[in-house]
C-alpha cells in the first residue's frame, strides 16, 4: 500500500476524495487484502511447505524401498528432516503473521496448533507400542502412513469447520481418501501414494489458493469485499 | 451525491482504517503498532482518526498492559461493521447508477 496516494498526506477531518466509486471499492479491496496478509497465515506457504515435505520425504522412502522392501535409514532421516522443517516453518509463519492480534481467532488458533502437537505425540507413542508388541515392519509402515493421513485429514476437517474454510475441509476429506489408498497399496507403494496423493494434494491446494487470490484481485468482483463476519 | 455516504468513514484515511479492521474476524483486535505499520500512517495521525471513529461508536479502543508495557488494541464494533457494510452498499449503488 506504500504507493497509495491517500496514505501519505495529513488527512483533515473533512477530507473527502473526489468520489470515484469504482476506485474507492478497489482501494477497499486492496486494503483488506493487505490487512489479511498482515494478520492471517498464507495458505500457499503452509500448503507448499507440507506438500514439498511429503513429496520429497516419502519419495525418498519409496525409492529406497523398491529394491529391498524396506526403506534405507537415510531416507527415514530425510522424511524426518522434511517434517521438522515444515513444522518449524508453519509455526514461525503463523506466529509472525498473527502477532499483534488477539481475541477469538487467536485463542482458537493457539488451541488448534496445540491439537496438532498432542495428536502427533499420541501417534508416536502408539507406533512405539505397536513395535514393542511385535508388529512387523510392513504393519508398522501401513499404520504409520495410514494414521498420519487420518490425523491430518481429521484435523483439516476440524480446521475447515473452525475457520469456515471450505478449502481446508476439502483437503481434509482428500487426506482420508489418501489414508485408505496408502493402506491398501502395500509395500513399498504405500510410500508412493503418500508422496503423490498426500504431498500432491497439498501442492494442488497451493495452485487453488493462487487462482482464488488472482480472481479476488481482478476487477468485476467488487460485490462482496467487506471481509468475514460482516 | 456524497451526502448519501457516511462522512465518518468517507475520509480516505479513516476508510482505510475501517476496511482494515473489518478484515479481522468478529471479536478480534489488533495492536496499535501493527495497525500503524499496516496503514503506513504516523502514530499521531492514526490516533486522531481512531478518536473520531471511537467517538462515532465505530471503533472500540482497549488500553491494557502486557507485562509492564502499556498496549492499545483496536477493533471494529458491530455498529462500525454495519456502517462499513452500508457504505460499501452505497458505493455499489453509485457505481450501478453511473453505469446504468
Amino acid at each position: 500500500m506504500a504507493n497509495d496516494p491517500t496514505s501519505g498526506r495529513p488527512a483533515e477531518p473533512g477530507d473527502s476524495a473526489d468520489l470515484d466509486p469504482a476506485e474507492t471499492l478497489r482501494m477497499i479491496r486492496q486494503q483488506q487484502e493487505a490487512a489479511r496478509d498482515a494478520t492471517e497465515p498464507d495458505g500457499r506457504v503452509l500448503f507448499g511447505a507440507w506438500g514439498l515435505a511429503w513429496l520429497i520425504g516419502y519419495l525418498a522412502l519409496w525409492s529406497t524401498a523398491r529394491d529391498t522392501g524396506t526403506p534405507a535409514a537415510w531416507a527415514g532421516w530425510v522424511l524426518a528432516g522434511c517434517i521438522v522443517g515444515a513444522t518449524g516453518l508453519t509455526v514461525a509463519h503463523s506466529v509472525t503473521r498473527t502477532s499483534g492480534t488477539r481475541g477469538a481467532s487467536a485463542r482458537v488458533g493457539a488451541m488448534y496448533g496445540w491439537t496438532w502437537f498432542l495428536a502427533f505425540t499420541a501417534y508416536g507413542v502408539m507406533l512405539g507400542a505397536m513395535g514393542d508388541a511385535g508388529a512387523s515392519s510392513e504393519v508398522q509402515a501401513i499404520a504409520a502412513n495410514g494414521f498420519a493421513c487420518v490425523i491430518v485429514g481429521l484435523l483439516y476437517l476440524a480446521g475447515g469447520m473452525l475457520f469456515e474454510e471450505v478449502r481446508m475441509y476439502a483437503i481434509g476429506g482428500w487426506m482420508l481418501v489418501t489414508a485408505a489408498l496408502a493402506a491398501f497399496a502395500g509395500m513399498p507403494n504405500t510410500y508412493f501414494v503418500m508422496a503423490v496423493a498426500g504431498g500432491g494434494g497439498f501442492l494442488v491446494m497451493v495452485a487453488v489458493e493462487q487462482v482464488i487470490r488472482a480472481r479476488r484481485r481482478s476487477p468485476g468482483t467488487a460485490e462482496r469485499t467487506e471481509g468475514r463476519g460482516a | 451525491m456524497p451526502e448519501e455516504l457516511d462522512p465518518v468513514i468517507h475520509a480516505p484515511a479513516r476508510l482505510r482504517v475501517v476496511a482494515s479492521l473489518a478484515a479481522l474476524g468478529r471479536g478480534d483486535e489488533v495492536a496499535f503498532p501493527k495497525l500503524r505499520k499496516l496503514l503506513d500512517m504516523t502514530a499521531g495521525n492514526l490516533s486522531t482518526h481512531l478518536r473520531k471513529l471511537e467517538d462515532a461508536g465505530y471503533v472500540r479502543v482497549t488500553k491494557t498492559h502486557e507485562g509492564r508495557m502499556p498496549a492499545t488494541y483496536l477493533a471494529l464494533t458491530d455498529t462500525g461493521r454495519t456502517a462499513f457494510a452500508d457504505y460499501q452498499a452505497a458505493l455499489m449503488d453509485l457505481l450501478k447508477g453511473a453505469q446504468g
